[in-house]
């Protein structure tokens, strides 16, 4: 239990900082890519932005469990362990919920394309976090 | 002498009331007719909007009352608009603003016409100021509004009113999405242009 909360903790908190902080950074320097979220789809009157800046703390714990259960089998420098995890997330979870999602619902590929580019992001640092602190 | 201050009191308990009570020398009909719109600017810490409804609307004849009283012109009439017809050039902001208009719950964007400052002229351009009543989204206001009067051809007068409100004016939450990281401004510039015809 500990060798999943310690080193989550740790990695939500950097995640916290790096996602919203390039998020932000993101919707500053490149706005044409944000017009399309003036949409409907998503929320507007602020009810879940709990929910929304807890994500960073969520799925750094889903991936703590899955490093401490599935580590062993990531080989090599804290680098490449870390990056490969990311991939590995990213295809077997990221890659069949992006495409389900752009099937199902009126987005645009660039922003479908922008939630997996961030997801991949999340997971290769995390899984360099995992690397180095829960070898 | 007895009947005369008789007659004083009674002139001065009555001239107010038959003041207040002149009777209206004219009503002048103005037709609504084809051309209307009616826009919406606004703006979010991204990008700008422009959303409009362009002759979609259930047309009226608007009428004013010319009596012998300085002061503003009594009007009467208004115009109706379907809030499902805002059209922000994107069909996902178009969707988006007739969300955070309650288009559902309030279809109709009615606007009241209340007075208006002085009969325009007709042979040049001018401005005058109004005031109208504005439904939206279930709640009324009393706005001042700035109308620009424009002679055109055949006897049409274009009538432009323009004014800044406030969503917050018509208990309406500006958007805000990604937990706060794309914000809609609380300021709407709002501007009707109608078409009138003057029918006497």
């Amino acid at each position: 239990m500990k060798k999943v909360v310690f080193p989550g903790s740790i990695a939500g908190v950097i995640l916290f900082v790096i996602s919203y902080g390039g998020l932000y950074l993101g919707v500053r320097l490149f706005p044409y890519l944000f017009v399309e979220y003036n949409n409907p789809l998503f929320n507007s009157d602020g009810s879940r932005d709990m929910l929304f800046y807890s994500h960073a703390f969520l799925i750094s714990m889903a991936l703590s469990w899955f490093w401490e259960r599935f580590k062993t089998l990531f080989h090599g420098s804290f680098i490449t362990r870390g990056v490969e995890f990311g991939l590995v997330y990213s295809l077997v979870a990221l890659l069949p919920v992006m495409w389900i999602t752009f099937s199902a619902l009126d987005i645009t590929v660039v922003m479908v394309a922008g939630w997996f580019v961030y997801g991949l992001v999340q997971a290769v640092i995390a899984g360099l976090v995992f690397a180095r602190i829960n070898p | 002498m007895h009947l005369l201050s008789h007659l004083a009191v009674c002139l001065l308990i009555f001239l107010p009331v038959c003041k207040a009570r002149l009777p209206v020398n004219t009503s002048i009909k103005w037709v609504v007719t084809e051309g209307c719109f009616l826009k919406v600017g606004g703006s979010t810490n991204i990008n700008k909007f422009t959303c409009e409804i362009v002759g979609n609307y259930q047309s009226d004849t608007l009428i004013l009352y010319k009596n012998n009283n300085t002061g503003p012109l009594k009007l009467s009439g208004k115009i109706s608009l379907d809030v499902q017809a805002f059209n922000c050039h994107n069909p996902m902001m178009s969707a988006d603003l007739r969300k955070t208009l309650k288009a559902n719950e309030y279809p109709q964007l009615v606007i009241r016409f209340v007075s208006l400052e002085r009969y325009p002229r007709f042979d040049q351009p001018e401005e005058l100021r109004g005031t109208v009543a504005i439904e939206l989204a279930g709640t009324t206001r009393l706005l001042d509004i700035d109308y620009k009067f424009n002679p055109g051809g055949t006897g049409i007068l274009n009538l432009t009113g323009s004014r800044q409100v406030n969503f917050s004016d018509f208990g309406l939450v500006p958007p805000r999405k990604m937990g706060g990281m794309i914000k809609t401004n609380e300021a709407l510039f709002v501007q009707f242009n109608l078409a009138i015809k003057v029918a006497r």
